[in-house]
């Protein structure tokens, strides 16, 4: 055999070993060997360069607006008359719902009123004024079911396609499968709520078996957005400059008998482009440069919509930069803190729906403005619903339910101002067009102009998906 | 290759584009054709594949999307590759067509009335099939009958489902070269007398003899001072100290670095660089993952192990049968009981969606996690199916689930419960305890049935009568309504209870709990361990699961190695009386023979791979068909025959390793022979390699002095700054307040957290935590950079190293810098460094405003950049 032969491996070797250099290598200037790179062409691909998809794509960017802690079908984008003529009697079904054990209840009915709205009569729940103003935008999909009734297993599925921890989530398969249009932020950012981050924590955005350049970057919505963005306490700018200048002469002397290692190429291209993403990603979550009225339309004047408003806001300028998926969390921690309603879930989805509505309607009206709605997918929900009984037997909690559950689409390529599948009667299990959560995966990729089938990534003697062995396109949700 | 997810298909001249068929013809054609290559083509086939156009619903039944999958999910259990009940198969078109033992046709094309699969599938006559639970739906019955009237039509060849395809990659198998005995080829013979004179071994033998078929030389030896550094960064994970470069300096021989590659192996700080590896092969990490990620308790304890382990040079073989039979040996001791943690590892979920699909792919984890790390094979891909690529079958996977399978996980509810460790002697005093105890508890819980009966009939219960009536009604009578009370009054009416609780039976259970105090105090439990458990009793019936699903159990399976491998593991029923099954005992032994044609092979590669930045086989676990082929498979068998009659002995491979001239070349830049060969497959240089995080940080902390050598115990917490903890659910309670006495020990020690991986360690690749890794990732992003240039470690370590250097030298700005480049880089500057370094160091100390804080301030700027220069991240 040839020995030096081109590997079979290359595109995972290389994956694997080389970083993330660009395509535009400033990098020549920094080095006193001139020729550095000539005698072999070695620059390294990045592991983010822009790559074209598989098929024209109706969508560039995602915003996964996740509502963490499971929001309940039947308060939100469901309604279900047949609850109010039940209201109170016992379940008497067969499905297994509810979760840890917790005692069910009887079932009970929405507190909150469904209208129709827009020329499509969508119905929405009251508590959504400003997402209603979209109906017609909103293709809502009343018929997921996952696999799982807990928390963590559910938002790593909703996240990764699996309930088993250690896979990519779908943020890093898109940055693996069509890097990103920005070079000086990451591709892939998640802001999580003050309260604390979804169960699970960084397994909701890890990038598992790929390298960790495809993993969420967590961006805070105030004050420095990355970690070790900012120069230590106590150095100037001036000796920030001049010991990274320092560092690069060190390195490119280091490099001068070793003229064709990419590897240490790459790792000196790192540095120039951390410097300058120490002003691009300070300057993206700059919101002072927004106008007042842009930020009174997002709820900033207001303690109770200005957190989440000010992530809808970060990620209007984030799409403007080219970052490929933002994920925003609504609630963090445990139950009443997130939209994991067990005690009250009248008071709690008053109180999630309430900080989200505003900010969430006013990045749709924005993005309309600003362009971007024609390229942007916006994605709504939670890791599942909850059960249209009670939980326990007097109080209007509602427990966990995987059998079925609302989430919606909006934006590039979604046919809006439609509701696709059913649950039953009562709300509790997907019974028309159940589509998996594999499916939702698989219709964002579809989207993003990728076949989920054919976005692969070797590992562990497998050509791996985000799929999985399942998935299918809910080409009724497509325009 | 640059990746692109879609490729050129100029590449691939038998792409049509419009056929899923052609290609899938391809694919098998590739399949069963060539020698060596077969990686690369089918890798090629894979691409084409990926062409494929995408599915759209079409009128006409299509095999591949509509049939096969009823077919699979339906008939394959029984008329499949294990089973042919009627001799049978229903997975393989010449066979399906042809019929079963009856000799009538089973499908007539274009004729479903004359087709006996379609007869049996409407129920047209007596037979019915599938004859058992799920039954095909009227709309898939149909759908078989439209099939086979539109002419039956199904593709030559699906994936690797043709008899043909398949005998084709079992022969491909059969004649792979890592399924071969190991042999003992001689080293070849070097001619020219120049190059005969740098080997110093036989691996010098090997590397030199290809090189010069191409008339290539090695790269030149690496200087004095380059070499030192390397043997320490390799074996120790440390620069070496000032002392050392001068001790070894005044006689810089090849002997003198064999003396000091010795005195390195002798250092406990070995067990921790080496042992770390192999914590990334094992997905060691503290927690469970999932919701509560809780530390799993002691589970350090492993990590000692191995730790202890490498240090006490323990034999190789040895070693593996710990980890996999530990228990079950003869010679049982805690040692070997807490190396069986290996088992009890992965991640697991407290809340499992699934409780026996969760039981499963635990089983899953300790066989992938087994067959991977110690023969590089890939059997766990075959859960689902025959692996597509690997002559491994399903049977072969279930067969290796068997032997795992009487293990279990010691819990209470969610609680993770620890087995005591010991003696034999002591552990089965403490069995017949337990017998013991587990009667009177028994006897309790009747004693309290019998009261809780007594007080619910006597109408004293304050609970409503409809909880009365719930908890008289037998749990498996119990409707859901009442199954919901149950659980909301379970408490309430145990307090009733214990109030209301008669004197007879309160003495009654007051003396039954004193004598499970007094038996546990003549036996106590003096030590435990994390461990699994396999509790005495034949063992269950172990099926193979179709299409891996828990819930569809297909035939039995028995205990065995994969069929591939002539080379058996014997493992012998169970008798009464059998404290365990021995199964893993077997499968250790067979693991651990000189016979097995993987375990030496896979081990000596893991170490040439340390050494050399890449292995002699660069798949490290993956030694299957799909697997690189070894660059140099002769040398790659001579080690491993070597290793083996060294009593496996790691210690003594690292020594022949390192005192080759291969090892001690330069890894200088040659552009002839890089043009042609950049990876340096043929080791015409040894390539470079970053450092791995914990090497990284260490060296740092070695450098700035406040290195906190403690070995072993609990784990410790490093810097976490507050930021990185607001993507927690618990950002309050998450970590421990930063101690930075503790934290200043070396990484190995750190707490591996899996829902919250210490930044710095994660985002300069730390292996992945939940599954075995046998290469750490080599990236560089901007985000390393910021971690490693901005980062709080970093900065902190900068000052305390501006402060070292000012103690020893508090002037001289020119023997600071040598200082600190002897300290960090054990080297001295070269003047034009030198010269550079003392403009900046002035410029800073000027605008720092001069003074002893400013000269601290630029030293520390001056540290910063050297903790940060591609010279300390990489050993040259």
């Amino acid at each position: 055999m040839n020995g030096l032969g081109r590997s079979p491996l290359s595109r995972r070797t290389l994956l694997g070993r080389v970083g993330a250099g660009f395509p535009a290598l400033a990098l020549i200037d920094l080095l006193s060997s001139d020729g550095f790179f000539k005698a072999h062409a070695a620059a390294p691909e990045g592991l983010l360069a822009e790559r074209e998809p598989h098929f024209a794509a109706r969508a560039k960017h995602v915003v996964f607006l996740f509502m963490n802690g499971a929001p309940s079908q039947v308060d939100t984008f469901d309604p279900k008359p047949a609850l109010t003529k039940y209201d109170g009697k016992p379940y008497q079904g067969d499905l297994t719902v509810g979760s840890n054990n917790r005692p069910i209840g009887h079932l009970m009915q929405s507190p909150f009123e469904f209208s129709e709205h827009g020329s499509s009569g969508l119905e929405i729940s009251s508590i959504f004024p400003n997402i209603a103003r979209h109906a017609d935008d909103l293709c809502v999909i009343r018929s997921l079911y996952t696999d799982t009734a807990a928390h963590a297993s559910g938002c790593i599925q909703m996240n990764t396609g699996s309930v088993v921890i250690g896979k990519p989530s779908l943020g890093s398969w898109l940055s693996y499968g069509l890097g990103t249009e920005s070079q000086d932020l990451p591709s892939f950012v998640v802001m999580t709520d003050p309260r604390g981050g979804p169960i699970g924590s960084a397994s909701n955005w890890s990038a598992g078996f790929m390298p960790a350049a495809y993993q969420g970057t967590l961006f805070r919505s105030g004050g420095s957005p990355l970690l070790n963005l900012e120069a230590p306490e106590g150095i100037s700018d001036r000796t920030q400059r001049r010991s990274l200048d320092m560092l690069q002469e060190l390195n490119a002397l280091h490099q001068d008998g070793h003229g064709g290692d990419s590897e240490l190429a790459a790792r000196i291209h790192s540095y120039e482009l951390a410097y300058r993403m120490q002003t691009t990603a300070a300057e993206a979550v700059d919101l002072e440069a927004e106008s007042p009225r842009t930020r009174e339309m997002y709820g900033l004047d207001e303690a109770l919509t200005e957190d989440f408003g000010r992530k809808c806001l970060i990620t209007r300028r984030l799409l403007e930069r080219g970052v490929r998926f933002v994920q925003l969390y609504s609630g963090g921690g445990h139950i009443e803190d997130t939209w994991d309603g067990h005690v009250d879930c009248i008071a709690n989805h008053t109180l999630h729906a309430g900080e989200t509505d505003r900010p969430i309607g006013a990045l749709m009206t924005d993005l309309k403005r600003t362009g971007l709605w024609d390229e942007t997918l916006l994605v709504w929900g939670g890791e599942f619903g909850r059960t249209p009984t009670s939980e326990g037997l007097d109080k209007p909690g509602r427990d966990h339910d995987w059998h079925g559950f609302s989430m919606w689409l909006a934006g590039a390529g979604v046919r809006g101002g439609q509701a696709i599948g059913a649950t039953d009667e009562l709300g509790f299990k997907a019974v028309e067009d159940p589509w998996h959560v594999s499916d939702l995966h698989a219709t964002i990729l579809h989207l993003m102009g990728l076949d989920h089938e054919r976005l692969t990534y070797f590992y562990q003697g497998l050509d791996q998906r985000l799929t999985g062995v399942r998935g299918e396109v809910i080409y009724r949700a497509l325009a | 290759m640059p990746f692109d997810p879609r490729p050129d298909r100029a590449q691939l001249p038998n792409y049509r584009g419009n056929e899923d068929r052609d290609v899938a013809r391809l694919y098998s054609v590739i399949q069963v054709g060539r020698g060596r290559d077969i990686a690369a083509t089918v890798r090629t086939a894979l691409i084409a594949f990926a062409l494929a156009p995408l599915h759209l619903p079409a009128e006409a039944p299509e095999f591949e999307r509509d049939i096969r999958p009823l077919f699979e999910s339906h008939c394959h259990a029984c008329h499949g590759s294990e089973l042919q009940q009627g001799e049978f198969r229903l997975d393989l078109k010449e066979r399906a067509l042809r019929g079963g033992g009856s000799g009538v046709a089973a499908i007539v094309p274009g004729d479903s009335a004359g087709s006996l699969l379609y007869r049996y599938v409407a129920g047209l006559g007596e037979t019915r099939m599938p004859p058992l639970e799920p039954f095909l739906s009227a709309e898939e019955v149909s759908r078989i009958r439209r099939w086979i009237d539109a002419g039956a039509r199904w593709p030559e060849s699906g994936l690797a489902t043709d008899a043909d395809e398949e005998e084709g990659m079992f022969e491909q198998g059969r004649a792979h070269w890592a399924f071969q005995p190991v042999a003992r080829p001689s080293p070849p013979e070097i001619r020219d007398g120049h190059l005969a004179d740098l080997a110093r071994n036989p691996i010098d033998a090997f590397v030199i003899a290809k090189l010069a078929e191409r008339s290539w030389t090695p790269s030149p030896a690496a200087s004095p001072r380059q070499l030192l550094r390397r043997v320490h960064l390799d074996l120790a994970g440390l620069p070496p100290t000032i002392e050392e470069q001068d001790a070894f300096l005044r006689n810089p021989t090849d002997a003198q670095l064999d003396a000091v590659i010795e005195d390195l192996l002798s250092r406990p700080t070995y067990g921790e660089r080496w042992g770390r590896h192999w914590l990334d092969f094992v997905r060691y990490a503290d927690t469970n993952g999932y919701e509560r990620d809780a530390i799993k308790p002691s589970v350090w304890r492993y990590r000692d192990y191995v730790v202890r382990s490498f240090n006490a040079d323990k034999r190789f073989d040895r070693f593996a049968i710990e980890q996999i039979a530990g228990d079950e040996l003869p010679d049982v001791s805690p040692e070997t009981l807490i190396a069986t943690g290996f088992h009890r590892l992965g991640p697991w979920d407290d809340e499992p969606a699934d409780p026996l699909t969760d039981r499963y792919d635990q089983l899953d984890d300790m066989v992938r996690t087994t067959s991977e790390v110690f023969l590089a094979l890939t059997v766990g891909c075959a859960r689902c199916h025959n692996h597509k690529f690997e002559p491994l079958t399903a049977k072969d996977y279930y067969s290796l689930t068997a032997v795992f399978a009487p293990l279990e996980r010691p819990q209470t509810g969610r609680n993770e419960l620890l087995r005591p460790i010991g003696r034999r002697s002591e552990l089965d005093a403490i069995e017949v305890r337990d017998r013991k105890v587990r009667g009177i508890e028994e006897a309790i819980e009747a004693v309290r049935a019998r009261a809780r009966a007594g007080f619910l009939r006597s109408g004293r219960s304050a609970l409503p009568p409809r909880a009365v009536k719930a908890f008289q009604t037998p749990a498996d009578r119990r409707d859901q309504v009442q199954v919901s009370i149950v659980k909301e009054f379970q408490r309430k009416l145990d307090a009733e209870l214990e109030a209301a609780m008669p004197d007879g039976a309160r003495s009654r259970l007051s003396a039954l709990e004193e004598r499970i105090c007094e038996l546990h105090a003549e036996t106590p439990t003096r030590d435990s361990a994390y461990i699994l458990h396999e509790p005495e009793g034949r063992p269950d019936a172990s099926h193979l699961l179709i299409r891996g699903k828990a819930s569809s159990p297909g035939p039995e399976v028995v205990p065995a190695t994969p069929n591939i491998l002539p080379f058996r593991a014997r493992f012998s029923a169970w008798a009464p009386g059998d404290r365990t099954t021995r199964r893993r005992l077997a499968l250790a032994r067979w693991i651990a023979s000189p016979e097995n044609p993987l375990t030496a092979r896979v081990i000596v590669n893991r170490v040439w791979q340390f050494h050399f930045g890449e292995g002699i086989v660069r798949t490290p676990s993956d030694f299957g068909l799909m697997g690189e082929p070894p660059t140099h498979p002769e040398l790659l068998d001579w080690l491993a025959s070597w290793f083996v009659e060294c009593d496996w002995s790691l210690k003594a491979l690292h020594r022949l390793i390192m005192s080759s001239s291969t090892y001690r070349m330069s890894k200088g830049w040659n552009a002839g022979y890089g043009a042609e060969d950049p990876a340096a497959r043929l080791l015409w240089r040894v390539p470079y390699r970053r450092l791995e995080v914990e090497a990284i940080r260490d060296s740092i902390l070695a450098a700035s002095g406040r290195l906190n050598t403690e070995m072993f115990g609990p784990s410790m917490y490093p810097y976490v700054p507050p930021a990185a903890l607001e993507g927690s659910s618990d950002p309050d309670k998450i970590w421990k307040v930063f101690d930075e006495e503790e934290a200043s020990r070396r990484t190995i020690y750190a707490l591996v957290k899996r829902s919250l991986i210490v930044p710095m360690l994660e985002v300069l690749d730390l292996c992945d935590t939940t599954k075995s890794s046998p290469i750490r990732k080599n990236t560089a992003v901007p985000t390393q950079a910021l971690t490693l240039f901005n980062g709080e470690f970093v900065n902190r370590q900068a000052r305390h190293f501006a402060q070292r250097i000012l103690e020893r030298v508090p002037e001289d700005r020119a023997a600071q810098i040598e200082l600190a480049f002897r300290l960090a880089l054990a080297r001295p500057p070269t003047q034009r460094e030198s010269n550079s370094l003392l403009a900046f160091l002035e410029r800073e100390e000027r605008d720092g405003g001069g003074g002893e804080g400013a000269r601290a301030n630029a030293l520390a700027q001056l540290g910063r950049v050297i903790f940060n220069a591609n010279e300390f991240a990489y050993a040259d």
